[in-house]
Parts: C-alpha cells; sequence; structure tokens
C-alpha cells in the first residue's frame, strides 16, 4: 500500500494531467466566449499527430511543435467558420470535426509513413525532461514539481496567465462579455466574430500542445486515435471548472491524479478495468456536487440549432 | 436643425415600411414619435442608428448629410440608442455596463476603479441615481434603464433614442423616467422618444410626429394637441365602440381563495391573499403594470407553479395543485402571456400547433393512434373559420405573422368550448384588425355563458371588454370595481400603488 | 407544385453535400497517388460490387441503423443522447451472457436474450434522463462519461469473469454461442441475417409512433418546444423518461442482433473500433432524426465503410478515406441547417417588414 500514495505520485499526476488542462483550458476559454467546442479531441489527435509528423521532418522539437501548434490553428478555422459564420450547430461540428481528424491522421499515418496501428522510431528524440536549478534542491517540492516536460510548466503557465487575463485585462472582459451576451456586445459595436474566432484559435494552440505531450512528452510515437477521447474528458474538465482556469487546473488534476493511480493499482489484484474507470466515475459523483451553467449559456446561444 | 431626416423610404420587397418620412430634431427638444405597433417606428429609428440603411431619402446631422452604416457610425455622430430589450451583461456591475468599449485603461489591463469614479461622477451630474459596484443582476428593472441611458450618455451623445422605454416600468419608475428625461433636456441633449402611450407624450415632449402604415400622418407641437386628436392620427378611425349584450350572471365559474406564494430562496410574497370570483357569463379584467403578480398567477391558475397556500376551484373541481392536464380536463382553456415561450412551437406546422390542446380528445385518437383524416379536416376548418392567413396548414408556425400566431392560439383555446378561459395579455404586438378580431371572440365567449379572466397591462383594452376590473399590485389584488364605477384615474392611481378611495 | 419544389430542394443539399464529400475524397486519393475513378470503381466494387458484398454492406448497416434510430427517437424529444456506444455495448455483452447461460436454447432463448440486453441498455440511457431530470446532471456530459464506463465494464466482464478460457490469449471475447441460438441467415452463405429484419421492422414503427401517436406527437413537441409542451399538460418527465428507455433498447437491440447474428459471442472492442454508435449518431443527425431517413442514411455510411475495406484490400488507399468522406458529409449537411435557417431569417425579415 506505501506504493500508492508517495510524492511521486503528484509528480505522476502533473505529467498525466497536462493534456488534459491544455485542451480543458482551450476549452474553457470557448466556453468563456459562447463557444461548446465539441472538438477538442480532433484538435488534440491533430497536434499529436503533426508534432510527431513534423519531428520526423525537421528533426527538430521546437520546430515540430511550432508546426504541430500552427496547423492545428489552421485545422481549426473549419470549426470557427462553420460555428461562428454559418451558425451550425456546435454539437455536430464538433463530432464531425472529431472524425475528420481521425480520418485525416489515420490516412496520412497510412499514406506517408506506410504504417498501420501505430508510428514510432526509436531513435526519435521525445520531449526532454527539465529539472528545474533551484527547485530541484528543495526536499519535497523538489520531488513534485521537478523533472517535467517544459509542455507541463508551460500548462501551469498559462492557467496562471489566463486566470489574470479574464480577471484583469479589458480584452478579458469582452471576451465574458461576447459569452454573457452577444447580442448586447454586437449592438456596442465589438467585432463579435473576431473575439470568436480568436478563442478557438487559441484553444487550438493549447489543444496542440496537450496533443504534443502526449505524443512527444509521454511517449515517442503516434497511434492511430491516439486520444482515446481525451478531448472528451478534457470537456468535462471545462464544464467540472466551470470554465475558470484554476477550476479547469483542479478537475483536470482531478482526472490527472485518478489516473495516475489507477496505474499504480494495476500492480495490485484489482482488475485493470475498474481502475481506469475510475476517472469517469469520479466525474459523475463530482458533477453531482458542482453544477455548472456555464456551459449551458454556450448552448442557448446556439439555438435554433438545438438538433 | 441638428437632425433632419427628409424623404426616408424603407421598402422590403413590395411593402413600404417607411414611405417619405420627414422628422427633425431641435437641439434640447424632446420629440416623440407615436403611432400602433406596426407603424414603422422601430424601423424608422433603426435607420438612424446605423442598423438599417434606407431605400430611399437622406439624414443629415448639424446640417451635414451622412450615411450610417452601422451603429458604430451612429455613436460617433452622438447618436445612441436605448433599446427595448436592454443590452446589458447580468453578471457585470453597473459600472462595467456602462464603460463597456470605452473602458479606461492601465496598459492592457482594465482600470475598474476610474471606471466607477468616472460613472459616479457622470450619475451624478445628470441626476441618477445608481451604484456603480452593483451588479446588474441585483438591480431592478427601473435602475437598469437608468444604465441604458448613463451608457449613451458616457458614449458623448447628444441625441439619444428611446424605444417604448416605459414598457417595463412601474408607474414610480415611470414618473422618475420622465423627471430624468425633461434633465436632460436642460443639459443640453435631445431626445427622441418612441411610445405609443399619449399621455407619456403630452407630460413630456414639446413635439409630436405620428406615424400610421409608414407614414406621418401629423407633426405637432405638443401644447397645440390632446389625447384624443392623435389617438385619432395614430389609429385612421375611432375605435368601434363594443356594443355589449346584457348577458344574466351565472354561477361562479372559477374561485380563488387566500392564495398565496411564496418564493422559494428568498421567502418574498409573490402572491399574497388573493381572493376573486369569475362567475358565468362575465368577463374579469385584471389590471395592473405588468410584474406586478399577474405572471404568477396565471401560472398558479394553469398548473404551472405551486401554490402555498389556499385554493383554486375551477367548475366545483379543486384544482389546486393539480396537474396542467388535469386542470385542462376540469375544464381550462387558456391564452398565455407569450405566444413564443408558451403558446406555439415555432418550427412545428399550423396543424401541429392547432392540436396541442386537442389530440387527446376522442375524436382525435383512439388507443393512442391519431386519426390524422380527421385532424387534417378540423385544421382545415379552424383556419378558414378564424381566417388565420397561412399559406397550408403544413406551414411552419415561424412563418405566420405574429398577429396571425395570436389568432391560431385563440381559436385552439376558444374552439374547446371550455366554461373559462384565461386570456392573458391576448392581443399583445398584434395590429388593430386581430385584436378587434381577438375582442369579438372573448365577448362571444362571454355571450355563450362562459366565463374568461382577462390578465392584460393594457389599460385600455380592460376597460373596453372588461365587466369587472380588478387590479393587482405588488402580488396583491388593491381594487375591484365594476364597469358601473370604474374610470381610468382610480385604476391608475392603484396601479401605482395608491390608496382606494372609500366611495 | 410547391410540395414538390419543397421535397425536391429538401433533397439537393444532401445530395450536394454527398457530391462535396465524394470530391474531397477524390483529392485524398490523388494524394494518396491512386487514380480517382479506379478508387471509386473499387469503393462501389466493395459495397456494392456482388450479392456478397450488397449483404455485407446491408450487415454492416445492421447496428448503425439500430443505434441510429435510437439517438434519433431521443433527439426528437429534444435530448441528446451521446450514449449510443455505451448502450449497445452493453446490450450486445448483456445479450451474450444471457444466452450462454439460459438452461434452453432456441427461439425464446433468443427472445429473452435480446429482450435483456435491450432492458439494460434502456435502463442505462434512463439513468442518465433520470440524473438529468433529478439532479440537473448535463445530459451531454453523463451519456458521454457512461460510455466509458460501459465499455470497461462490458471488457471487464469478458476478460475476467466470463471470459472464453478456451482459447489462450488474444483479445477478450466471451464463450461461442449455441449453433440453435445463432440469428439464421437471410441469405445461404451471406453474412446477413435476421438482425436486419428487426431493423426495417424498427423503423417502420418508430416512423409510425412518431408521425401517427398521441406519444410521437408529445415526444416532437417536447423537441421543439418545452415550454409549449408543458403548457399543453404534457408530463416532461413521462415522456423524457420512455424516451430515452426506447433509445437506449434500440441501441442495445443493435448490439443484441450483432452478437447473435455475427460475432456469435461478445469480443471486446468489436463494435466499438468500428464506431458503430458515433456512425449511427451521424445518420440521425443527417437525416434530421427522421427515422426512415436515418435507416437510408446508415446503409450508405455502411457502404461507405465497406466500400473503404474494398479500397484498401485492392489498392494503396487506406479506408480511413470513409473517415474523412463521412466527416465532410456530416459538415457540409450541419451547414444545411444553416442554409434552411439564413433562408427563415430572412423571410422573418420580411415578415417583420410587412408588420411594421
Amino acid at each position: 500500500m506505501e506504493s500508492l500514495f508517495d510524492l511521486s505520485l503528484i509528480n505522476s499526476t502533473l505529467r498525466m494531467m497536462a493534456p488534459l488542462l491544455l485542451a480543458g483550458l482551450g476549452g474553457a476559454i470557448c466556453a468563456r466566449v459562447g463557444i461548446f467546442n465539441v472538438g477538442l479531441d480532433g484538435l488534440m489527435l491533430m497536434g499529436a499527430f503533426l508534432g510527431i509528423a513534423a519531428n520526423v521532418l525537421f528533426e527538430n522539437l521546437i520546430l515540430a511543435t511550432l508546426f504541430a501548434v500552427i496547423g492545428t490553428a489552421i485545422f481549426s478555422l473549419i470549426l470557427g467558420y462553420l460555428i461562428i459564420n454559418l451558425q451550425a450547430n456546435m454539437i455536430v461540428v464538433g463530432i464531425a470535426l472529431n472524425f475528420l481528424s481521425i480520418g485525416i491522421t489515420t490516412f496520412t499515418l497510412r499514406t506517408m509513413f506506410d504504417v498501420k496501428g501505430a508510428y514510432y522510431d526509436n531513435e526519435m528524440a521525445g520531449l526532454p525532461v527539465i529539472h528545474i536549478p533551484i527547485i530541484r534542491e528543495i526536499p519535497i517540492i523538489g520531488n513534485i514539481f521537478s523533472g517535467q516536460t517544459p509542455i507541463v510548466y508551460l500548462g501551469i503557465l498559462i492557467t496562471i496567465l489566463l486566470f489574470f487575463f479574464f480577471r484583469s485585462t479589458v480584452l478579458g472582459s469582452r471576451y465574458d462579455a461576447v459569452g454573457i451576451n452577444l447580442t448586447a456586445a454586437k449592438s456596442q459595436g465589438i467585432k463579435v466574430k473576431a473575439i470568436q474566432y480568436q478563442a478557438i484559435i487559441i484553444s487550438a494552440v493549447l489543444c496542440a500542445l496537450g496533443g504534443v505531450q502526449l505524443s512527444l512528452g509521454q511517449v515517442t510515437m503516434f497511434s492511430e486515435n491516439m486520444t482515446a477521447g481525451r478531448g472528451f474528458i478534457a470537456l468535462v474538465a471545462t464544464m467540472l471548472g466551470q470554465s475558470n482556469p484554476f477550476g479547469v487546473f483542479l478537475s483536470s488534476g482531478l482526472f490527472g491524479f485518478t489516473e495516475a493511480i489507477s496505474i499504480r493499482m494495476q500492480s495490485m489484484n484489482i482488475p485493470t478495468n475498474f481502475t481506469l474507470m475510475l476517472p469517469y466515475v469520479i466525474t459523475i459523483v463530482a458533477m453531482f456536487i458542482f453544477k455548472d451553467k456555464t456551459q449551458l449559456n454556450a448552448l442557448k446561444n446556439n439555438t435554433g440549432s438545438t438538433r | 436643425m441638428l437632425l433632419e431626416l427628409t424623404g426616408i423610404t424603407k421598402k422590403y420587397g413590395d411593402f413600404f415600411a417607411n414611405k417619405k418620412i420627414d422628422f427633425s430634431l431641435e437641439e434640447n427638444e424632446i420629440h416623440a414619435i407615436v403611432g400602433e405597433n406596426g407603424a414603422g417606428k422601430t424601423t424608422l429609428m433603426r435607420m438612424l442608428y446605423g442598423m438599417e440603411t434606407p431605400t430611399e431619402g437622406s439624414i443629415s446631422v448639424r446640417g451635414i448629410k451622412h450615411k450610417i452604416n452601422n451603429p458604430n457610425e451612429a455613436i460617433k455622430l452622438g447618436i445612441g440608442m436605448v433599446h427595448q430589450h436592454f443590452m446589458l451583461f447580468p453578471s457585470f456591475t453597473i459600472a462595467e455596463n456602462i464603460v463597456f468599449h470605452h473602458e479606461p485603461k492601465k496598459g492592457i489591463l482594465y482600470n475598474r476603479k476610474k471606471a466607477e469614479e468616472e460613472v459616479a461622477i457622470l450619475a451624478k451630474k445628470y441626476g441618477m441615481n445608481i451604484d456603480p459596484s452593483q451588479l446588474i443582476s441585483d438591480a431592478p428593472v427601473g435602475v437598469q434603464q437608468r444604465v441604458e441611458i448613463l451608457k449613451v450618455l458616457y458614449q458623448g451623445a447628444d441625441i439619444i433614442i428611446l424605444d417604448e422605454p416605459t414598457a417595463v416600468l412601474t408607474p414610480l419608475e415611470v414618473k422618475d423616467l420622465l423627471i430624468s428625461l425633461r434633465n436632460l433636456s436642460k443639459q443640453g441633449k435631445s431626445i427622441i422618444l418612441i411610445t405609443h402611450k399619449l399621455n407619456e407624450v403630452m407630460q413630456v415632449t414639446d413635439r409630436v410626429t405620428v406615424l400610421r402604415d409608414g407614414q406621418v400622418t401629423g407633426s405637432l407641437k405638443t401644447k397645440e394637441t390632446d389625447t384624443g386628436h392623435l389617438s385619432k392620427l395614430m389609429v385612421g378611425r375611432e375605435l368601434a365602440k363594443k356594443e355589449k349584450t346584457e348577458v344574466k350572471v351565472g354561477a361562479s365559474i372559477l374561485s380563488i381563495e387566500h392564495l398565496n406564494i411564496i418564493e422559494n430562496s428568498s421567502k418574498k410574497k409573490l402572491l399574497e391573499d388573493i381572493n376573486f370570483q369569475v362567475k358565468a357569463g362575465e368577463i374579469v379584467g385584471i389590471a395592473g403594470v405588468s410584474g406586478n403578480g399577474q405572471s404568477e398567477l396565471i401560472a398558479a391558475i394553469t398548473g404551472l407553479l405551486q401554490v402555498n397556500e389556499g385554493s383554486i376551484h375551477l367548475a366545483d373541481i379543486d384544482i389546486t395543485n393539480l396537474s396542467v392536464r388535469q386542470i385542462r380536463e376540469a375544464g381550462l382553456a387558456h391564452i398565455p402571456e407569450d405566444r413564443y415561450l408558451w403558446g406555439s412551437a415555432k418550427t412545428a406546422s399550423v396543424e401541429d400547433n392547432l392540436m396541442m390542446t386537442e389530440y387527446r380528445k376522442k375524436a382525435f385518437q383512439k388507443n393512442g393512434i391519431l386519426h390524422t383524416n380527421v385532424i387534417r379536416k378540423f385544421a382545415k376548418e379552424t383556419i378558414n373559420k378564424f381566417s388565420i392567413k397561412t399559406t397550408s396548414q403544413e406551414e411552419s408556425a415561424q412563418n405566420l405573422s405574429g398577429g396571425n400566431l395570436q389568432k391560431l392560439i385563440a381559436a385552439r383555446e376558444i374552439q374547446q368550448n371550455t366554461p373559462f378561459l384565461l386570456a392573458a395579455e391576448p392581443t399583445r404586438g398584434v395590429d388593430i384588425g386581430a385584436m378587434e378580431f381577438i375582442h369579438e371572440q372573448l365577448l362571444m365567449k362571454r355571450n355563450n355563458g362562459d366565463g374568461v379572466l382577462l390578465i392584460s397591462s393594457e389599460l385600455s383594452e380592460i376597460l373596453s371588454i372588461a365587466d369587472r376590473v380588478l387590479v393587482m399590485f405588488e402580488g396583491k389584488i388593491v381594487g375591484e370595481f365594476t364597469q358601473a364605477d370604474v374610470s381610468d384615474e382610480k385604476i391608475s392611481l392603484l396601479m401605482a400603488g395608491g390608496k382606494h378611495e372609500q366611495g | 407544385m410547391n410540395k414538390v419544389k419543397n421535397s425536391a430542394s429538401k433533397m439537393m443539399q444532401p445530395l450536394l453535400a454527398i457530391v462535396v464529400g465524394l470530391i474531397v475524397g477524390a483529392i485524398a486519393m490523388v494524394l494518396a497517388g491512386e487514380s480517382v475513378l479506379n478508387t471509386y470503381h473499387e469503393m462501389w466494387k466493395g459495397a456494392f460490387g456482388n450479392f456478397y458484398f450488397f449483404t455485407s454492406t446491408l450487415e454492416r448497416s445492421i447496428p448503425i441503423i439500430l443505434a441510429g434510430l435510437g439517438v434519433a427517437f431521443a433527439f426528437r424529444a429534444g435530448f441528446f443522447n451521446l450514449g449510443a456506444e455505451g448502450q449497445l455495448v452493453l446490450g450486445a455483452v448483456t445479450t451474450a451472457i444471457v444466452v450462454v447461460y439460459l438452461p434452453f436454447t432456441g427461439v425464446i432463448a433468443i427472445i429473452i436474450a435480446i429482450f435483456s440486453g435491450m432492458v439494460i441498455a434502456g435502463l442505462w440511457s434512463f439513468f442518465a434522463g433520470w440524473m438529468e431530470q433529478r439532479f440537473q446532471i448535463n445530459l451531454l456530459i453523463s451519456t458521454l462519461l457512461l460510455n466509458y464506463i460501459a465499455v470497461l465494464f462490458a471488457g471487464y466482464l469478458v476478460s475476467e469473469p466470463f471470459r472464453d478460457t478456451s482459447s489462450a490469449g488474444g483479445v477478450p471475447q466471451s464463450v461461442m454461442i449455441n449453433d440453435a441460438v445463432k440469428l439464421p441467415a437471410l441469405f445461404e452463405g451471406t453474412n446477413l441475417h435476421m438482425g436486419f429484419i428487426f431493423a426495417v421492422v424498427a423503423t417502420i414503427i418508430l416512423a409510425f409512433i412518431i408521425k401517427r401517436t398521441t406519444f410521437g406527437y408529445e415526444v416532437r413537441m417536447l423537441g421543439q418546444n418545452r415550454f409549449f409542451a408543458q403548457y399543453g399538460g404534457i408530463n416532461r418527465k413521462k415522456v423524457m423518461f420512455t424516451s430515452m428507455l426506447i433509445s437506449g433498447m434500440l441501441a442495445g437491440l443493435g448490439g443484441g442482433v450483432e452478437v447473435l447474428g455475427m460475432h456469435y459471442r461478445f469480443i471486446e472492442g468489436a463494435l466499438t473500433t468500428p464506431q458503430f454508435a458515433w456512425t449511427g449518431l451521424m445518420a440521425a443527425l443527417l437525416a434530421n432524426s427522421n427515422p426512415i431517413g436515418t435507416a437510408v442514411m446508415a446503409i450508405f455510411l455502411a457502404a461507405l465503410d465497406t466500400g473503404s475495406l474494398g479500397v484498401e484490400r485492392n489498392t494503396d488507399v487506406p479506408n480511413a478515406i470513409s473517415d474523412i468522406i463521412q466527416a465532410v458529409l456530416i459538415i457540409f449537411i450541419s451547414a444545411r441547417f444553416t442554409f434552411t435557417f439564413l433562408k427563415l431569417k430572412k423571410k422573418e425579415g420580411k415578415k417583420h417588414g410587412k408588420s411594421i
């Protein structure tokens, strides 16, 4: 039992939660401007794939990450155009985007890399693990925080930045205004569409980073549909966290934690399937405790096409 | 001349929403635009505010012609608009709402402290009492309206358009608003007031322009006219005075005793000790400014809201807290307050909308299977009988005009032939033709020996067809009049919260 | 006249979407370095090329139709049931286990097994509805989460207590069912089984319920405006519970017949990897939740799937091409909603103008 809970558990929680956190923050920023982004999973998958593909091409991790981020942002414009300009149903478009992403990544994987299932190259370098000089020396905190990939630290940083953005900046307040009452914001001369596009692109960037963490951080490979629904879990984290950056941090932390625990419990005599189930069960339980209205508002703004 | 509109025409297809309208506004003037619903007031103002562009005609501000393409350009010209439906952010503070899109900044940061200070100064300057740090969601409607006006002032507008500003206000709030408007004009602002309430026009304006069917039928100095003349210009003819036949009033159909409804969270009494009856062969009108408990009363009678204390009887059946279905089966028909929210499904067909209160009846179904032929025939007959204008019964309800949809709803409810009809705001926002038609239907129902409860915020509607009038204020019934002793002033006083004088 | 024109324009947009989808597919084929004509020819052959392929397409459409009908029915009542996958899997695993452990075989056993699968799947879906009704738990999220739980739980059942231990290793699966409880094939030598008849019958019954019954009327009205429904005395709770139950049962039926007619056992992943439930969801969306349209769309999407398998067998183009075409299709159809929406808006503007 002593191996189940220790300080390194927090360390692995951080590692596990990073992709969810990033995508969840992306979902949150969309929700704040009134968009219910069901396409998180597809955006993440695209990011994961582009990261690997670009790394093969350039053999440079920074370029690979950049490529993934830009490529995913461009890909997200489809979502933006349909939701913002054509006012198509957000859920339908989001789900379709996920399919498109699976289709494109799998298709390209098979045609360009000529592999089926998974691509990996033992020679390929993954994201480096950083040991922050001073922090690693501090006894307990060092164990917890040190030794993560840059994207994990970036995720924490972005959480803080986003929190600050919504609380203290003018632009943040306008984002909120668009989400709260789109017509009113429009009537005051706010360029509502531009703001919604910005939010979708930012969410795509965050999802891409999450995807890169998956494919180049936690492992160094790409497998077909490798996000395996993580984008949906991120969406749940968004909702559970009430679209507040710290809320998203805590709820994705909950997921990361249960995931980390479930991995440890595999060594015990509990069937894997039950430990894998844990995050979902806990989320449902958590939903009884926290109830969110922001997402529902986002959905309501999309009236006229709830089907 | 501060503002001048010349020969403004707006065409939608072959239809003229506005035809060759001339209008002018001087410095410090309050100029009213009055007209029936659909006379073209709002279209005209939308063009001035840049939300629509005129087909013909020109707009000049301070002698210079302008093309106003969007609200931003209007704001730059010093034109501001207070919309009928408020454009506010409930979870923002009052200050944040007022400075929105013109926020004081410190770099990229939002200087909220400065915003509150500026708003406080502005409010003081124009004598408007607000608390800048209060959340909009906590502010009463009257305050929200002040926020809307301050917002326009903060943007530096000299010309302020107010679209039906008093529709949602209590009489006291209306009084405050009118005083504020006077103040504003004294401080150099010019105001365009769109309304259809003539007494407000008489109280506060300098000039008044009357629109009918998209055209100007008169432009007068307020001092040189009166409400009678204005209403003739608005309607174009004398409204036919309703000839009411004497009907013998029978037994009580609806009887409400000691009805109380208490809000769950705040424990506030929404309805307090309501007692009244509606008898066979009479129309009982409930007058009052909207928001004084009428909605709760409607919901309580029709089964949409839980009753805390008291009882409601319908045709000798205790319907207190029964389900909507049980109450309807006991003999309720109900024209709801909001035809789009409660009264119809806009994406459904006319036929489906007509069937809502009929589909369970034996004539239309057997063992849960609908008789589609019978339904089709019934829908066709109803459409003809009530002259509902629609291309077919398959047409979806959203393609009907407001008046026709209201006719559809009235037809559906009246055809049920129940002993009791609750008609809530049955003619809100419909044209005069539809209004007269619906009134006739309500009277026929009464003459037929049924009971009708008419709830309306339009006093004129109640006065013209009700046999007995109750006045509601803050969740209570504060007065009762029979047709013989009813008067406009007495009711207005009670609606505003005044005391009912004996006698 | 008007009607003809109306339905013609209704047909136009899905057709347009299909054309665009096929064009995008063609671009992908070119990128993969294959001849477009040849690849589409292979796709056609793979889906409809001969009687065997045609029946395979129909077989593949069975779970898609049934899951799609379930989704469509809940949509009609205004409930976004994203839980078809979990319901499908639970129906399948329940049927597979019950049929093996029943002390007898034959038609009665088939009926009992399928019915118990439907009930479990229905209750799973009902559970989400109950949580929404009782605790305001967002249905979208709960149905989504319940999918993972259901799939993992079914996986557990066949990897531990009910695992077929006769074959060592490999994918976890349940014991092979008895020949007497297999659903008969409709044609000798094909995969197409009785389940297809069930799917067709379910489609017709559902279309009838929605269009011609009082319950269907209540479902439609609730879906179009819940306040209007409430005003008219429709019991939201009752309609919601019933429609969620039926929705889940249909998906469960899809899983059950797939087990008894195709795999003859529950194999982990056999129903989730081909994305039957999500394809069904797309079929429902494409058809605007019309039952017959859903079935037609399901067959079309199944044809894309089987066609792409054919493509993969005979060319260098991977079968992921069908995902791409399907996604483009749905994106274009969802834009179709918009075309009609914009038109309405214009019309409304005119109406508005007229009343002014």
